[in-house]
C-alpha cells in the first residue's frame, strides 16, 4: 500500500509490475491524461476544418470537373497551404494542451494543472469529495475513454475534471480517490494498516464483482481495488417511456395541441400549424434528452457509496459516497399516481452549482421513476439510519398519507382557508436522524433533510399567515432542486420545531466527527470494508417495504457504530 | 391585527444602532423622491401646456399614488429598523427582521463558511457597517446591517472564533 492508485499499465503482469516500480516511490508523480483526449474533445473543430477543406475537392471530383479550375489553380496552393497551417496549428494546440495537462494524487489532495498561456492549478482535498462521476460521451465511449469528474466542497469553483483517461484507469483512479476520501487508505498509514488494507483489497477482489481483468496476484500489488457492488434496482425502458409520456409536460403539450388545433379550426388559418413545427422539434429534443439520459438507469450499492449508471449514447456513472446527500425529494405528479410511480431528486454539494443547468438536472436525479418498493430501497441506502422504529410506515405516510398518520403534524384546521386542498397533507415529522416535510394533495411531495446536513433555518411569516397564526419554516441546504420549506405550520408548532431542529442539528453535527466516512468507524476501519458488504447482499431483488425496513435496521447498527 | 412576533420567546435581542435609521432614510429619499420627481414630470409638462396627451387627472394621480406609497414606507422605516435584531446563542446566531413579513433566521456557528463586513460610503460616514454570514447554502441570507463599526468587528471576531471551535463539515 505504499503506492497511490496510479493507473497501472497494460493488463499483462510483467508490465504492471514494471509500472509499479516506476510509479511506486513517487506518491505524487505528475501524470498526463490520454493523448487522444484533446482530439476527442475537439473533434468538432477538426471535423469542421476538414469539412471546409475537403468539401470543395470532393464535390468537384464527384461532378467530374477538374479539381482546380484555371482561375482557381493559381490560388489553390495558397488556400491549401493556409488550410494545412490552420489544421497544423489546431493539432499543435491540441498536443500542447495535452502536454500541459497533468494531474497528481498525493497526500490528501488531487491536483490538476492545465493551460499553456493561462495556467490553471486546481487542487482538491480528498476528504471533501462530495461525489465522483465517470462520464463517457459517445465518441469517448467508442475509443474506450472516460472523463473523471468530481465535486469537492471547498471554497469556490468545485468541479475537478480529468478528461480523458482510459476507462480502466478512470475506474482505478476513482477507486483510489474514494479509498483515500473514505479514510480506508492514507499515505501516512503505517505498514500494519497497509497490510490490513492489502487484505481488504484482496478480500474485495475475492468478493469481486466482475473484476474479470487479471489474475489475483495483481490485486495484492494494486493500490486500491474497485469496491464490489450490488445492483439494487434498474428502471426498465418501458417504464421510463411511460413516465415521460405521463409527465407534467406531456399534459401541457396535449392541452396546448388541442388549443392550437381548435384555434386554427376556428380561425381557418392553416398557417398556424407551421408554428407548431419548431415547438414539436424542441419537445422531441427534450424527450430524447430525458430518454437518452434516463435509459438503463441502474442503482448499485458499494462500500464507496451509491453508484448510479445511466445513459443510452452518453453513459455516466455517478458515485455518491455515504452521507453526502444534503436533502432529498420524492415527488409524484398526478398522472403517475395510478401507476404508483415516484421520482427522487437530491441536493449534493457541487451538483447544483454546476454551470450547465441541464447537466445539473440529470445529475441530481436519484431515481427517474420507481415504484414504492424501489423508493424505499433507495431511501434505505441514502438514509441508512431512518431514526425510527417503523420507517416503512413513516415514509409511506409521508408519501401518501394525510392528517396525523405516523406522527405527522399538519396545518391546523383554522388555516384551512389558506390551503383548502392541501392542508391535511402539509405537515412534518422528525425522526432521530432526519426531518420529513410533506406537501401537496395532487402534486405529492416528501422532502427529507438529514439533521446533520441542515445549514441554517428560518421562520417566515407574512401578514395573512399571521391572521391565521401559522408560519413557514425554511431549511437552507446547498444549491439544488430540493428547497425544503414547511408551509403553514401552526405558529406554536413552528416555533417549537425551530428550536428543536436547531438542537437536533447541533447534536447530529457533534456526532459526526470526520469527513472520512470509514474513519468514523471505531478501530479496524479497514476490516469493515468486506464485512459492511455482506448485509447489503440480500438487498437486491427484495426491495419490499418490510425488507427495506429490516435492511434499514441492519444499516442502523452500522451507522450506530459509525456515530459512536 | 395581532402582532405576535414569530421569534421564540425569552431571547434578549441586540438591536442595531439607531443611526442606521439615517442610512435607511437617505436610501429611501434617493429611491422614492427620485421616482416621484420623475413621475411628476408629465404633470409639469401638462401644466405648462407642452404636452396634451395625459389628462390632468392621470398626471396628478400617478405621482400622488407614488408619493402615498413612499410616505407609507417612510412611516414604516423606523419600525423596520427597530425590528432588526440579532442574538448570539451558545451554538447559533439568530437574526430577525421585518414587521409585516417577519423572518427569524438561525445560523449555527459550525456552519459558517466565512463572515464578511461591508461598509458603504454612507455607513462609513456614520461609523456603521454590515455583517454578512455565509454558509454552504445560497439560501442563507444572513445580513445584519447598521452595526457600529466596533461592534461589527467584535461580532466578526466572535463569530470566527466560535465557528472555528465548532467547525463541522458540509
Amino acid at each position: 500500500m505504499t503506492t497511490d492508485g496510479q493507473p497501472p499499465g497494460p493488463p499483462a503482469v510483467p508490465p504492471a509490475a514494471d509500472s509499479l516500480e516506476t510509479k511506486g516511490p513517487s506518491d505524487g508523480e505528475w501524470l498526463r491524461v490520454h493523448p487522444a483526449s484533446p482530439f476527442v474533445r475537439g473533434w468538432v473543430a477538426l471535423a469542421a476544418i476538414t469539412f471546409f477543406l475537403g468539401r470543395d475537392v470532393v464535390e468537384r471530383t464527384l461532378q467530374g470537373q477538374p479539381v482546380f479550375e484555371d482561375g482557381f489553380a493559381r490560388r489553390a496552393p495558397w488556400l491549401l497551404g493556409g488550410g494545412a497551417v490552420v489544421l497544423a496549428v489546431a493539432v499543435l494546440g491540441f498536443v500542447l494542451t495535452w502536454y500541459f495537462t497533468k494531474y497528481q494524487v498525493s497526500g490528501g489532495y488531487v491536483r490538476a494543472k492545465s493551460g499553456l498561456l493561462f495556467r490553471q492549478h486546481r487542487q482538491a482535498r480528498l476528504d471533501r469529495v462530495q461525489a465522483i462521476d465517470i462520464v463517457q460521451p459517445l465518441l469517448a465511449r467508442i475509443f474506450g475513454l472516460a472523463e473523471l469528474k468530481f465535486e469537492v466542497a471547498d471554497a469556490g469553483e468545485s468541479a475537478v475534471r480529468l478528461a480523458y483517461l482510459k476507462l480502466d484507469d478512470a475506474r482505478q483512479l476513482r477507486a483510489t480517490i474514494l479509498a483515500r476520501a473514505s479514510g480506508a487508505v492514507s499515505s501516512g498509514t503505517v505498514s500494519a494498516a497497509a497490510a490490513g488494507a492489502g487484505t481488504v483489497s484482496a478480500a474485495a477482489a475475492g468478493a469481486g464483482a466482475g473484476s474479470a481483468d487479471s489474475p489475483g496476484a495483481r490485486h495484492f500489488a494494486q493500490p486500491a481495488h474497485e469496491a464490489p457492488e450490488f445492483t439494487v434496482l434498474a428502471v426498465p425502458p418501458s417504464r421510463l417511456i411511460g413516465s415521460l409520456l405521463l409527465s407534467e409536460q406531456s399534459f401541457f403539450i396535449v392541452v396546448g395541441g388541442f388549443a392550437s388545433v381548435a384555434l386554427s379550426v376556428l380561425t381557418e388559418n392553416r398557417a398556424f400549424y407551421f408554428y407548431l413545427v419548431p415547438a414539436a422539434l424542441g419537445l422531441a429534443a427534450g424527450y430524447w434528452n430525458f430518454f437518452n439520459k434516463g435509459y438503463n438507469f441502474t442503482a448499485a450499492v458499494s462500500p464507496d457509496g451509491i453508484r448510479l449508471r445511466y445513459g443510452l449514447l452518453d453513459t455516466q456513472a455517478q458515485t455518491l459516497p455515504p452521507g453526502r446527500i444534503q436533502a432529498l425529494k420524492i415527488a409524484q405528479p398526478p398522472l403517475w399516481r395510478p401507476f404508483g410511480w415516484y421520482r427522487m431528486q437530491v441536493n449534493v454539494a457541487g451538483y447544483g452549482a454546476s454551470g450547465n443547468a441541464a447537466e445539473g438536472n440529470t445529475r441530481t436525479i436519484l431515481l427517474p421513476v420507481g415504484k414504492l418498493a424501489e423508493v424505499m430501497a433507495m431511501l434505505s441506502l441514502v438514509l441508512p439510519d431512518p431514526g425510527t422504529d417503523r420507517p416503512a410506515a413513516v415514509f409511506a405516510a409521508g408519501l401518501t398519507g394525510r392528517d396525523s398518520d405516523a406522527g405527522f403534524v399538519t396545518t391546523p384546521r383554522r388555516a384551512r382557508l389558506l390551503a383548502p386542498l392541501a392542508w391535511r397533507r402539509n405537515g412534518y415529522t422528525a425522526t432521530d436522524t432526519a426531518l420529513l416535510i410533506r406537501a401537496g394533495r395532487w402534486w405529492r411531495e416528501l422532502v427529507v433533510v438529514p439533521h446533520q446536513r441542515t445549514q441554517s433555518l428560518a421562520l417566515h411569516q407574512g401578514p395573512v399567515a399571521r391572521r391565521f397564526r401559522v408560519a413557514d419554516l425554511v431549511l437552507h441546504t446547498t444549491a439544488g432542486p430540493v428547497a425544503p420549506r414547511l408551509t403553514q405550520a401552526g405558529l406554536d408548532q413552528a416555533r417549537q420545531l425551530f428550536n428543536e431542529q436547531s438542537a437536533r442539528a447541533r447534536l447530529a453535527r457533534k456526532r459526526q466527527t470526520t469527513e472520512q466516512w470509514l474513519r468514523q468507524v471505531a478501530p479496524g476501519a479497514t476490516v469493515q470494508l468486506p464485512v459492511r458488504q455482506s448485509p447489503g447482499t440480500p438487498t437486491p431483488g427484495v426491495p419490499l417495504p418490510g425488507a427495506a425496513a429490516s435492511d434499514a435496521r441492519i444499516h442502523h447498527q452500522q451507522e450506530g457504530q459509525q456515530h459512536g | 391585527m395581532p402582532t405576535e412576533a414569530i421569534d421564540p420567546p425569552d431571547i434578549a435581542w441586540q438591536r442595531v444602532s439607531p443611526t442606521y435609521l439615517t442610512v435607511r432614510l437617505v436610501e429611501w429619499a434617493l429611491a422614492n423622491l427620485l421616482a416621484v420627481l420623475v413621475l411628476s414630470a408629465p404633470l409639469v409638462f401638462v401644466l405648462l401646456g407642452w404636452w396634451l396627451w395625459p389628462p390632468l387627472w392621470l398626471a396628478v394621480t400617478i405621482p400622488a399614488a407614488m408619493l402615498l406609497v413612499a410616505l407609507w414606507r417612510l412611516a414604516l422605516i423606523p419600525r423596520q429598523v427597530r425590528a432588526i435584531g440579532y442574538a448570539e446563542r451558545d451554538d447559533d446566531l439568530l437574526v430577525r427582521s421585518g414587521i409585516f413579513f417577519q423572518r427569524t433566521l438561525a445560523v449555527p456557528y459550525g456552519r459558517m463558511q466565512y463572515v464578511d463586513i461591508a461598509v458603504g460610503p454612507m455607513e462609513r460616514g456614520l461609523g456603521l457597517c454590515t455583517v454578512k454570514l455565509h454558509t454552504a447554502s445560497p439560501g442563507t441570507n444572513a445580513r445584519i446591517p447598521g452595526l457600529p463599526a466596533a461592534e461589527g468587528a467584535r461580532l466578526r471576531e466572535q463569530l470566527a472564533a466560535r465557528g472555528e471551535a465548532r467547525l463541522a463539515g458540509l
